[in-house]
């Protein structure tokens, strides 16, 4: 859904802050690796917890934020959602930190073919306790 | 919550030793209005999600291009829910805006998802046709389920069925989107159709509650 304008101008709150959003990736919006993350990718921060990276340059506020929470296995969507991050910029960033090694890919795209029986079975048995 | 911690020794690596942690997606489609985000809202932790919409032709009249050229996309909030099965095991509901000039989202939302809920306003039926169309053409595992609205005419599913040409294995069924109850049936209807294909008894099945 568009924004609500009034007089042509952007009114939502959530919309997050006030910053074009590819600002943050210095005007980037193609992953360095050139891999496209699926949303319900999982990535992880690479155990040595090298908070200042040997790349000073590229390791802005948001790569920090962004390594902080792959301190355990999250999803891209999940990250973008945290960091209030559109998910093309998170996807720019996430493959910066990739490409530094300080994050990996635990699981891209979920497989083609369906999950097996019993993991189907398990979502199904959550969502009936839910 | 105690051992999340992967930081603790040197050589570690991360190698996630840890249960791997899995996501899957679901797809909630229908044209505006039909109650995506209440469907959503209804069953899931919902989290705020912005993505990119590509500027088009599509959107002319709609937003206002001039002297800024070179402006190719804009921000927008989608639907977006997540649902806790377990410690290692996620679900993910995305709300899929059925206006033509989303469409670019969608192959990306649906590669790799489990499947896919049409959610249909029987008032604006040929608004879920675009959808029905595309999962059917990419052979995602879907369902239709009838919202129904406090002033919306009640039909039987299978009229709605007959409406949209479904295939006989493609489940149709009533439901409430504010209803918890109602949407968990909806989700197990699906997840059940993509389990156990062709046992053909579950797609007469009402999500609505008795009244």
């Amino acid at each position: 859904m568009p924004p609500d304008g009034r007089d042509g101008k952007w009114v939502r709150r959530d919309l997050g802050p006030v910053v074009r959003p590819y600002a943050v990736t210095g005007g980037r919006t193609e992953p360095a690796d050139g891999e496209v993350l699926d949303l319900v990718a999982v990535v992880v921060a690479v155990g040595n917890d090298s908070g200042g990276g040997d790349d000073p340059i590229r390791q802005t506020p948001e790569h920090r934020k962004i390594l902080r929470l792959c301190q355990r296995p999250v999803t891209v969507a999940d990250i973008a959602s945290d960091t209030a991050l559109p998910v093309g910029v998170v996807r720019v960033l996430l493959a910066d930190l990739i490409v530094q090694d300080a994050v990996r890919v635990v699981r891209n795209r979920p497989a083609v073919q369906l999950p097996g029986n019993d993991v189907l079975k398990e979502i199904l048995n959550g969502l009936r306790a839910l | 919550m105690g051992s999340a911690r992967s930081d603790g020794t040197d050589g570690s690596s991360g190698a996630g030793d840890a249960p791997v942690l899995a996501a899957h997606k679901i797809l909630i489609a229908g044209g505006f209005g039909a109650g995506k985000t209440t469907l959503v809202a209804a069953i899931s932790e919902v989290r705020p999600l912005l993505t990119e919409e590509r500027l088009s032709s599509a959107g002319a009249g709609l937003d206002d291009l001039r002297g800024v050229v070179g402006k190719t996309t804009t921000t927008v909030a989608m639907d977006f829910g997540r649902i806790t099965i377990s410690e290692r095991l996620l679900l993910y509901l995305f709300g899929v805006p059925g206006q033509e000039r989303f469409w670019f989202m969608w192959d990306e939302l649906a590669y790799g998802a489990l499947g896919a809920v049409v959610l249909a306003d029987v008032r604006r039926l040929r608004d879920c046709f675009p959808s029905v169309n595309y999962f059917e053409t990419r052979k995602l595992p879907f369902v239709v389920a009838i919202n129904c609205f406090d002033d919306a005419p009640r039909y039987d599913p299978e009229e709605v069925r007959v409406a949209l040409d479904l295939d006989p294995d493609v489940p149709a069924l009533l439901c409430d989107a504010r209803q918890l109850s109602s949407v968990k049936n909806v989700l197990t209807t699906l997840v059940e159709s993509i389990s156990a294909p062709d046992q053909s008894p579950r797609r007469m099945a009402s999500a609505l509650p008795p009244v």
